[in-house]
């Protein structure tokens, strides 16, 4: 993937005859300030005993603020801006709320234990939305049915929208117009006067039943660390200053619940999948924190909580790396200054549960539709897992990232979006590396990305 | 559909709080009443603040948080919670009745 780069300098190919006797030239890896910003998404005391509308309620009171401005920037500063309790009849006003989306394919456990009824299991599906779905939006006291301009498909429970219009006779709320709190200010990025890049990569999939997807993954390893290639491209490699793994870690298959539906006699000398997974995920990460600085996030299958925030990965369990400074167990949302340019993204789980309950199916696009929300999970609580927080929801944007990513996508995709107010923001989807075998590299100066192939054969 | 007749009771037995009220009345019967009457007048006025502010919609749900958190998450938010309130919890927070939301005694 450097390549072009090492095609450019002259004499260092494999091709020719080594240039001297002795070890060769020694390239200095980049280094770059580094700071991590996540302390919003760790947990500290753990509470359970809370109920969930704490959360929106919070979401709400945050929110309202930002859209009653953005209403007044769109449709004039005098619009009139209602509580739904005081919504009058035939009036054009703005209204302020939470989006719910009644959806009759949305998988309930009250369905699933109401067998009086005799109902089949219900279906797992890639979609809920169905023809009979219906936007609701709530605000503090009461809640109001809406019909008109406005995409009901690609809405989703939990987003907080302004919505202009007016109540019908019906008793239904026509939009005529919406508008979302979109991007927050950006803090400037800093001109850098050198390429540097973080390598982004997720999914690695260890443990999984087919093993020859570890050659990619050693591939990428020895890419690097530098053990690879010609000069040029060991030069090349030395600019990677930084790696982000985005979650999954390990494979699906390390989750089989086989010891919990067996009988024990069966399973009783069984180990867990994980473990042997945790142990070569350990041993790969020794390779790379001898080398360049890494950053594990938990992903969905990885042996952490399984609600957002997913906190660090316990360093108990890496026993051989993590006695290197250079090896940061991260929280999963994940947020960080590289040289000023600021990181924020996921593991994937908001996005993947956006694209079950919209019609939206790409990957960058809900990415984007969530900037536009201001918000990282709208639909946490509702069929995301999540903590139950009461003070401050942590999920919405306070500050605009510059790139803003997601893990354990199907495929590599990334774009460019600009801001009214000046704001830039690289949002990339990092692509699951055990299908793809694609790893993404972004450099910080210019806000490119280079796509990193290990390995040019599918497998 | 052998379960018709059963009532929710059968499962979840009928369970019977001990009544707050209860508690305060008998408090001031077993010291001289005189003066612990005019305090328990103090004390009945201050928590009716509480359930008034406990059942102001603007600052949000009130169960499982104290209400000391709630008023903080309010005053975050830049709701104006009244600081009257907070005076009061800051005085009496070891006392569950002035700590706790109206419903904190029902079950969640």
């Amino acid at each position: 993937m450097f390549s072009d780069l090492s095609a450019q300098k002259e004499g260092s190919s494999l091709l020719c005859r080594p240039a001297s006797d002795d070890q060769g030239p020694v390239f200095e890896r980049m280094s770059l300030a580094y700071s991590p910003c996540s302390e919003r998404y760790r947990i500290g005391d753990r509470s359970f005993s809370r109920q969930y509308a704490h959360i929106y309620a919070a979401r709400l009171m945050q929110m309202r603020p930002l859209l009653s401005e953005r209403a007044q920037q769109k449709w004039g500063s005098d619009v009139l801006i209602r509580k739904l309790c005081d919504l009058q009849t035939g009036e054009q006003c703005c209204i302020v709320g939470t989006l719910f989306k009644r959806m009759d394919l949305q998988p309930s456990i009250l369905k699933e234990i109401s067998e009086e009824h005799n109902l089949l299991p219900q279906p797992a599906r890639a979609k809920y939305i169905s023809e009979t779905d219906e936007l609701i939006l709530e605000d503090e006291l009461q809640r109001i049915k809406l019909e008109g301009k406005i995409d009901r498909d690609k809405c989703v429970t939990g987003s907080i929208v302004a919505i202009y219009g007016a109540e019908r006779n019906d008793g239904k709320f026509t939009v005529e117009d919406f508008c979302t709190a979109d991007l927050p200010l950006q803090t400037a990025r800093p001109a850098l006067s050198s390429d540097r890049f973080v390598l982004l990569a997720s999914g690695l999939g260890l443990g999984s039943t087919h093993a020859d997807s570890m050659l990619g993954l050693q591939l990428l390893v020895d890419m690097v660390t530098g053990q690879l290639g010609d000069q040029g491209e060991q030069s090349g490699a030395a600019t990677i200053s930084r790696v982000l793994l985005a979650g999954n870690l390990l494979s699906q298959s390390t989750q089989d619940k086989d010891a919990s539906t067996k009988a024990k006699y069966l399973t009783k000398k069984t180990q867990a999948g994980s473990v042997e997974a945790i142990r070569l995920l350990d041993e790969l990460l020794l390779q790379l924190v001898a080398s360049v600085p890494v950053d594990v996030m938990p992903g969905q299958y990885d042996p952490t909580n399984y609600t957002l925030p997913q906190q660090p990965l316990h360093r108990c369990m890496f026993p051989l790396s993590s006695v290197y400074p250079t090896l940061q167990l991260a929280s999963n949302p994940y947020q960080a200054n590289f040289d000023g340019v600021r990181f924020l993204g996921t593991s994937g789980q908001n996005v993947s549960d956006i694209q079950k309950y919209s019609s939206m199916d790409s990957h960058l696009e809900i990415l984007e539709e969530t900037l536009r929300l201001r918000h990282l999970a709208p639909t946490a609580p509702d069929t995301l897992g999540c903590y139950p927080f009461y003070q401050k929801d942590p999920f919405i944007f306070e500050e605009c990232p510059h790139v803003y990513f997601s893990g354990n996508a199907p495929t590599f995709e990334s774009k460019l979006i600009k801001g009214a107010d000046g704001q830039e923001v690289l949002l990339v989807t990092v692509p699951d590396f055990s299908s793809t075998q694609t790893a993404c590299l972004v450099n910080l100066r210019t806000l490119e990305y280079t796509v990193a192939f290990a390995m040019g054969f599918p497998c | 559909m052998t379960t018709k007749h059963r009532l929710i009771t059968d499962s979840f037995k009928v369970v019977k709080k001990a009544k707050r009220g209860g508690r305060r009345e008998k408090r001031p019967t077993s010291p001289p009443p005189q003066k612990e009457a005019e305090t328990e007048t103090v004390r009945e006025e201050e928590l009716q603040k509480l359930r008034q502010f406990d059942l102001d919609w603007r600052f949000g749900p009130c169960t499982g948080i104290t209400r000391l958190q709630r008023w903080e998450r309010a005053k975050l938010h830049g709701l104006n919670p009244p600081e009257e309130i907070r005076y009061l919890l800051l005085q009496t927070h070891t006392d569950p009745d002035y700590k706790l939301s109206l419903w904190s005694e029902y079950p969640l």
